[in-house]
Parts: structure tokens; sequence; C-alpha cells
């Protein structure tokens, strides 16, 4: 028994960096807690649920992008679909429309834009990833034009109330919708015949077209999903500030993919899974947290930045050079 | 192949002129805006606009043409966002400790430095595919950023705040031969220079090669790493040299100033028809997609369409480019 928790453990660790990763920033911020001069919050329950509060928004993101990116696709739209979400959303409400009119409303702008990119890069076999850039362009400029780059805030404090409510002590709503999209995610990826196909279609396109499956519709499916997570990432981000800008999600789309594939979901595709992306996004989330308390920026501003930086092209890196190792083997 | 590998300048009869057409409708649309703007604004063709065209080319066709081989080639650069800020503020803050002189040498460097380790990177990690360049240039752009924004502290860096001459920079500017630039000459040299490395050498058919499909061209025996080294130093020169322009106009660096320039210079490359899949084109159609990207800003401007409509129409005009690239391709190959 015993043995075999080792050899259990010791496989998680070899395929997993990133929890490896996280265990590690633990233990240092642990030792660092016990030097005075270096002692910080970062243990104190605050902390631990504003930690789990700011990664929420990005988990719920990151769930959608893996189905793509495990389906060889790449979806960088979710930054502008978010704010744009975000900015529609309040701006109904503050219309007058019904809280869940309004939130459907946007659902539904979220199946459209997956639907347009889904319609340009598959069906039309073009680069997702300039195709989706150039799709976040324009939905940060439709929010830019609708709130004239000022942001925007809800007049109606029922909205407020949805991500924000605390249950389970200071838990709030918006860690189980996370919890929840994680876990629909996790169970579509490992035990449905779709998530069998996403594998098949990334790990080899070909095999996967002559094996039967239906590879156009579903690479298609993996971008509608990526979307409808990034619209209701960008609803959850607006109730929980209860305000949405139009410029909110410049750098998420680039932070979530790096996040994912640090987890472990590789941007060739075939390789990943939602509890890898997870790990991803709470090992770069706890090392943001970790830089802020302890205060880095105090002794060179901007450092922590270029530190996150270093550790994503790090783990890039790595992520090349082992397919690199493995095509060398074969 | 499509029509747009045809040598520019090859021999023009009518026949080959209406093919051209045909088979590249930007040329049509950028006649199309031409004539617009100039019934809009009647100024348009005065020599004196047509300068100014060339000079709000600035910072976007350097970025572009460095960008062009790298996309020719088959990868992408997003670190130059990070390089023409992080060039900016180095030049900028030099300029009173070394003179300006070296100062803008030191600026060429750095961006040439940024360059090496972006293909260090990419060389050793084994990244064959796009995709893979993409994310770890992104990543670098991040340290670049940082960099920059660590080494002045976030203060934004004024120019004309310096005790020395700053000459050169004035000339860069404003200085002039007839109606020909200073910045315009840079740019023609810059772009002579590419030219004949994309046309008359073997390491330009090489980067031509290895974007065209990268397994054959390493069996094939052509260097592939050199081809990588090559086009990411250019792609850094080439941001520096944007940087330095830049900064020449505006008179200040900010770390943060290139970002704009990461998105606008692939869009540039790509309206222009070279493939983003690698393989085909050329720095003179990135020229034609700069033009075309500056003359409509020109006609969005003078009709007075508000910026973050011209914004989104950015992000369009992409979209349509490549899906149009393809819809193109498809036939050709039909």
């Amino acid at each position: 028994m015993n043995a075999r928790i080792i050899e259990v453990s010791k496989t998680v660790l070899a395929l997993q960096k990133a929890f490896l990763a996280i265990i590690l920033v633990v233990l240092a911020m642990a030792v660092f807690n016990m030097i005075p001069a270096t002692r910080s919050e970062f243990f104190s329950q605050v902390n631990l649920v504003d930690l789990l509060k700011s990664s929420s928004i990005f988990l719920i993101l990151a769930m959608g992008e893996t189905v793509t990116l495990i389906a060889g696709g790449v979806d960088l739209s979710i930054g502008g679909l978010m704010a744009l979400t975000g900015v529609v959303v309040i701006q109904l409400i503050n219309a007058g429309v019904p809280i869940p009119v309004a939130i459907a409303l946007c659902l539904l702008l979220g199946l459209v834009v997956g639907a347009v990119n889904a319609f340009v890069s598959v069906y039309q076999r073009t680069e997702p990833f300039i195709i989706t850039l150039g799709m976040g362009i324009v939905l940060t400029g439709i929010g830019l034009q609708l709130t004239d780059a000022h942001p925007v805030t809800a007049t109606d404090q029922g909205f407020q109330s949805i991500a924000n409510t605390e249950i389970f002590g200071p838990v709030p709503i918006l860690v189980l919708v996370m919890l929840a999209v994680v876990a629909v995610v996790y169970w579509m990826l490992r035990n449905t015949s779709f998530g069998r196909n996403v594998y098949a279609v990334g790990g080899d396109y070909e095999v996967a077209k002559y094996s039967g499956i239906n590879v156009l519709r579903t690479k298609a499916a993996t971008y509608l999903i990526c979307s409808l997570t990034a619209t209701l990432g960008g609803v959850m981000l607006a109730s929980q500030l209860n305000s949405a800008s139009s410029i909110a999600g410049d750098n998420t789309p680039l932070y979530v993919v790096c996040a994912v594939v640090v987890g472990g979901t590789s941007v060739a595709g075939g390789i990943g899974g939602a509890i890898k992306s997870a790990i991803g996004l709470v090992l770069l989330g706890i090392l943001t947290n970790a830089f802020s308390m302890l205060r880095i920026d105090t002794l060179v501003s901007y450092l922590p930045t270029a530190l996150l930086g270093i550790i994503i092209v790090s783990i890039l890196w790595l992520d090349s050079y082992g397919r690199k190792r493995k095509r060398e083997a074969v | 192949m499509s029509a747009s590998t045809q040598r520019l300048g090859g021999r023009v009869n009518s026949q080959t002129a209406i093919n051209l057409l045909k088979s590249n409708p930007i040329f049509v649309a950028i006649a199309a805006l031409a004539v617009v703007t100039s019934f809009v604004e009647p100024q348009f063709l005065t020599g004196e606009n047509l300068n100014n065209i060339i000079r709000q080319f600035g910072t976007l066709i350097f970025a572009a043409l460095g960008m062009t081989l790298v996309i020719m080639a088959g990868f992408l650069d997003l670190s130059i966002g990070g390089i023409i800020g992080l060039v900016a503020v180095v030049t900028v803050t030099l300029i009173d400790t070394v003179g300006q002189g070296p100062a803008i040498l030191i600026g060429l460097s750095v961006g040439l430095g940024c360059g090496l380790l972006n293909s260090a990177l990419i060389i050793s990690s084994g990244a064959l595919t796009q995709a893979e360049s993409l994310f770890i240039t992104y990543g670098m752009s991040l340290v670049y950023g940082a960099a920059a924004l660590m080494y002045v502290q976030g203060v934004t860096q004024f120019l004309t705040y310096s005790k020395t001459s700053i000459a050169l920079f004035d000339t860069i500017n404003s200085g002039g031969i007839g109606f020909l630039s200073v910045s315009a000459m840079i740019f023609l040299v810059c772009l002579a220079i590419l030219y004949v490395i994309e046309r008359r050498t073997y390491a330009g058919r090489a980067i031509v090669l290895t974007g065209g499909n990268k397994v054959a061209a390493r069996l094939a025996g052509i260097p592939i790493s050199r081809s990588i080294v090559i086009i990411y130093s250019v792609s850094g020169v080439m941001a520096a040299i944007g940087a330095v322009v830049l900064v020449s106009r505006v008179t200040l660096a900010d770390p943060t100033m290139g970002t704009p320039y990461m998105t606008q210079a692939i869009l540039a490359v790509v309206v222009g028809g070279t493939a983003l899949i690698g393989g085909r084109g050329s720095v003179m159609w990135t020229v034609v997609g700069t033009l075309l990207l500056i003359l409509l800003n020109n006609c969005l401007n003078l009709l007075e369409v508000s910026t973050y409509v011209q914004y989104m129409l950015r992000g369009a005009i992409l979209i349509m480019a490549i899906w149009l690239d393809r819809v193109k391709q498809t036939s050709v190959s039909k």
C-alpha cells in the first residue's frame, strides 16, 4: 500500500511539473514565513480565498481554451469576448432588461462569435490563432465604441450578488461556478465520446478523419465551447466587480493559453486535460500572489512581471523541448 | 503557385498587368482608396502630403519589413512590441552619458541582441511550428517589456530633456534632401538590403524554403537554424530602427510604446499577401500592404470615423485578408 502511494506520487510528480512547482512555491513561502523579515500574510484565510477568487475567472476561461487546444486549435479572441460580454451585460441590465435575459443574450453572443471563429478557421481552414487574434481586436473595438472607452457600472445591485454572495463561509458563488465548469469539462473530456473525439482530432487529424470521426464538427464544437466559457467568464467578472471595461481582456488570451500550456496541455494538440490546466493556472496565480505578498516590487519595481515572463518562457521552452526529444527518439 | 510569387518589376506588358490586377485585388483597393481620398481631400496628391504618408509609414514599415522574413520562414515574432519599447528607453537614456550616435548604435545592438536571444530560445527548444514560436516570443515580449519598465522605473523619458545634442534625432525626423526625408531614405536602404537578401542570396532562398516545408528543407540539407538566426536578428534590428525613428518623431520614449506595432506589423504583412503559412511572399508586398493600411487610416480619418471603429475594422480586415487569401489559394490549386 505504502509502496503504491509512493509510486503514484512519483508518476504524478514526473507528469506534473507544474504541480511540483506549486509545492515548491508553497514550501518556499513557508520558509519565508519563518524569517521575521519576510513574514507575510500568504497563508491567511483572507489571502487564500482572494487567491481562489482572482484565479476563478481565468480558470473558467481556461477550461474552454483547454478543449480547443486539445483539438489542435487555439482561440485568442477570449479576452476580447470576455471584455465585450461584461460591457454588454451591464449595458443591457442598465437599459432595464431583466438579469437572466441579459445573461442569456450574452451567452447567445458568445455562440455567434464561436460560430464565426469555427466557420473561418475550421471550415475555411485558415490559421486559427491569427483569425481569433483578429476577432479579439474586432470585439475589443466594438466594446470601445459601445462604452466610449469608459468603464461602465451596473445600477442594479442585484447583479453584483450573482458572483459575490458568500456561501460556505467566505467562499463566494463565483468559486462554485468555477468548480462546476471544471467538473463539467473534466467529465466531458474523460467520459463522453465527444471528449475522446477531441483528443483524437488533436492527436492526428488524418487518422481521426479516416476513423469516421466528424472532424470538422468536433473541432468547430470546441470553438463554441471556448466562446461559451469566455462569455461566462465575462459575465462573472462583470458581476464580481459590478463594472466592466472594454480593455479588461487585452492580456487575457495569451496569459490563459500560457497557463494552460504550463499545466501540460500541448499547443500541438492531442495532449492535456481539465485538471492539468487548472493546476497550471493555480501555479501562475500563486506565483503572482507570492510575488506581491513578498513585496518584491518594492525591491525592484516591475520585477514580478519580468519573473512571470521568464517562468512562462521557460515552461513553453520545456514543452517544445520535450516534443523535440520525443521526435528524435522515434 | 499563385501569381503573387511573380517577380515585381519583371517584363511588363498589358496582359501581365491585367493578370496582376486580377490576382492581386490589393492594387485595386489602393487605387480605389487613393481616388476616394483625393476626392474628399484635394490636397491628397500634393508632394508634401505624399511625403507625409511616407513619414506615417514610420515605425510600422520597419517592423513589418522585419516581420516579413519571419513570416516567410513560417514563424512569427510577437516580441517586437517589447523590443521597440526597450530600445526606445535605452537609446534615450544613454544620450547624455555616451552621446547621440553611440546611443543609437547601442539601441540597435540591443535590438540585435533581443533577436539573437529569441532565435537561441527557438533553436534550442526545437520549436518548429508557428504556434510554438508565437508563444515563446510572446513570453519574451513580456520579459523585454518588463526589462524596459525596470530600467526606467516606469517613467517616460523625454528626448528634449537631454543636456547634450540631439541633432541626429532632429535630422531623422525632419531632415531630408528635396522631398525625400531622411526616414524615407533609411526605409529605402533597408528595403533594398532586405530585397537583395531575399532574392539574390543563398540565405534568402533558404528562408523561403524553410517556410515552404521545414521537414523537406532539413532533408535537403538547408540549414534551418541559420535561417532562424537570420530572420529573428533582422526582425530585432528592424524593430530597433523603427524604435529610433519613432523616438525621433514623438520626442519621448515610453516602455510600452511598442505594443500596438505587434499586431499591426502582422496585419501589414498579411494584407500585403505574404502567406502566413510561410514559403511565399516578399518585402515588396509588405510595402504595398503597409501603404494600403496607412491610406485606409488616412481615408477613415478624413471621413471622421471614430478611432474605435477604426480599431475594429483593423481586426475585420485581418480576418478578411487571411480568409480571401485562403479562398484564392484553394481556387488556384483546383
